[in-house]
């Protein structure tokens, strides 16, 4: 039982190191989209809320994962240069001044690219182990 | 009187609105994913102590009283709380209501609207607000009670102790704007604001201000200028004073690479006399822990050469001039959770009693030195 228990333990570690390991995040748009690149300052401008817009004026909708998750972590501090409290205090100071909120959240990289897929404004953050034709990568943080 | 009317406003505009939205959801699938309400709040607990007996240290002039003479021990400059909801009707109309708890000056924690406004969005980068709206003096004085969006115990508290007007009930608008890589985020207001103190209650009237905020990469930078005219009623004599002409200017600039980060603003505010304030910051992010050093110093105010020579008392009362080296740690232990353990040495200058508040007719405190001791739990949900 004891065996049984520290076999699964040492499974769960494994697979946890090898998840952030291999957690290479990647910046997506649909394929549907007209944006081809973009650089990680415009990225950050768009999922920090300090711009509505894409490059080009068109209206962009950022996607978030749930907090906790390791891509979102990796993302934000590639990108934005913020760890996880450094990211709830900055949508501290826009949420509670009436500034702005959050992008909107969905919880795994699946349901990521089948938003961003679905929407020509949409723009997320997943594996990029998961891309797939639905998407087209923008940036390589 | 006009104040209830200014604050109706936006509350009958939500309930109209509410009804519009309705009709609109099916248009603007994007956002109609997101809740309509969010819920969230923040706050503080906290104590702090200082070794000074014969007076109170204040975070700001509201403040009846404070930690030292009237008590060793004090939650009151370190603990308040807040509820937030922000209605999101429509992409463009937008509604906050944020009510706040802390030690006011009739000596109780009576909750209070701390924002009401109504957003209105004309472009995806420009909107414009009304009712009571958060103003950007300084770098952090939008949220300057929200201690788990800063790393000190408290926003410095000889430059902050100057924000004595910490919204307005008006109109605001704000333009964001985006120059190759850089960001600008400009505001431009107008409104009015009542402020009680322990005996007095002042009130600002055609009231304006103009903010920038220019982000280039981890440097960002702020400036910005408000009037306004301002009239002080004594709760002791029962009479007001004449309206004068008040002006403020603040600069600051930060630069946070991620891993550390420093600092400094600037201001002046000239009204019957002319007074100033700096600190400069730094800290360094190791971990979960960001150790940091803080000097701040306000300058005596100095009247108007062709102003009327003014009285000893006024002399007096007009000069606020102390100086603070602070260190502190900053430790997020939990997700969104802080701990912070501040230590501040005050020196107070050769010719001042400071900020201090509830000193004994006929003592002086010039040229002292005393030190405040703050530990703090911050939380936002």
């Amino acid at each position: 039982m004891f065996r049984n228990y520290l076999t699964l333990m040492l499974l769960l570690a494994v697979s946890a190191f090898a998840a952030t390991a291999n957690a290479d995040v990647v910046v997506v748009v649909s394929s549907r989209s007209p944006i081809k690149s973009l650089t990680a300052e415009q990225t950050a401008k768009i999922f920090l809320g300090k711009v509505a817009t894409f490059p080009d004026g068109r209206m962009a909708l950022p996607i978030d994962l749930p907090e906790g998750s390791g891509l979102r972590d990796e993302f934000y501090t590639r990108v934005a240069h913020k760890n996880s409290s450094q990211l709830t205090a900055y949508w501290a100071k826009i949420i509670f001044t009436g500034d702005g909120r959050p992008p909107k959240l969905l919880p795994d990289n699946a349901a990521v690219i089948k938003a961003v897929a679905r929407n020509p404004n949409a723009i997320g953050y997943i594996d990029k182990a998961a891309v797939n034709r639905s998407v087209r990568v923008v940036l390589k943080p | 009187m006009p104040k209830r009317i200014l604050l109706a406003v936006p509350l009958l505009l939500v309930a109209g609105i509410s009804v519009a939205a309705e009709q609109k959801a099916e248009s603007t699938a994007a956002l109609a994913e997101l809740p309509m309400f969010h819920f969230g709040g923040f706050g503080s607990l906290g104590v702090s102590h200082s070794n000074l007996n014969q007076g109170d240290y204040v975070l700001d002039s509201s403040m009846p009283k404070g930690v030292g003479r009237s008590s060793d021990w004090w939650a009151g400059n370190n603990s308040r709380a807040a509820a937030h909801v922000t209605a999101d009707f429509t992409p463009e109309i937008t509604a906050i209501l944020q009510i706040d708890t802390e030690y006011r000056t009739d000596g109780s924690y009576a909750p209070e609207v701390e924002w009401l406004n109504v957003k209105y969005a004309l472009t995806p980068n420009a909107y414009i607000r009304i009712g009571r709206i958060a103003l950007p003096t300084f770098m952090d004085s939008e949220y300057h009670d929200v201690g788990y969006s800063y790393v000190w115990v408290n926003p410095p508290v000889d430059l902050y102790h100057q924000l004595s007007i910490p919204g307005s009930d008006g109109i605001d608008v704000t333009y964001r704007s985006v120059i190759g890589e850089a960001g600008n985020t400009f505001k431009a207001n107008y409104g009015t604001n009542k402020l009680e103190r322990p005996n007095s209650e002042t009130t600002s009237k055609d009231m304006w201000g103009l903010f920038d905020t220019f982000e280039y990469g981890p440097a960002t930078f702020h400036i910005s200028y408000q009037h306004r005219k301002t009239s002080t009623l004594s709760y002791l004599t029962g009479t007001s004073g004449e309206w004068t002409q008040n002006s403020d200017l603040s600069v600051g600039a930060s630069y946070d690479p991620g891993e550390w980060f420093v600092i400094s603003e600037w201001m002046q505010r000239r009204s019957t006399t002319k007074i100033g304030a700096m600190y400069v910051s730094g800290g360094y992010r190791i971990d979960k822990f960001t150790p940091y050093l803080l000097y701040s110093q306000n300058s005596p105010g100095s009247f108007y050469a062709y102003s009327t020579p003014p009285t000893a008392s006024a002399r007096v009362r007009a000069n606020r001039s102390q100086s603070t080296i602070s260190l502190g740690v900053r430790w997020d232990f939990m997700r969104n959770y802080d701990f912070k353990l501040q230590y501040d040495q005050v020196k107070l200058s050769d010719d001042s009693n400071g900020y201090l508040v509830n000193v004994p007719a006929g003592v002086n405190l010039y040229g002292n030195k005393f030190h405040v001791i703050s530990a703090v739990v911050d939380f936002v949900f």
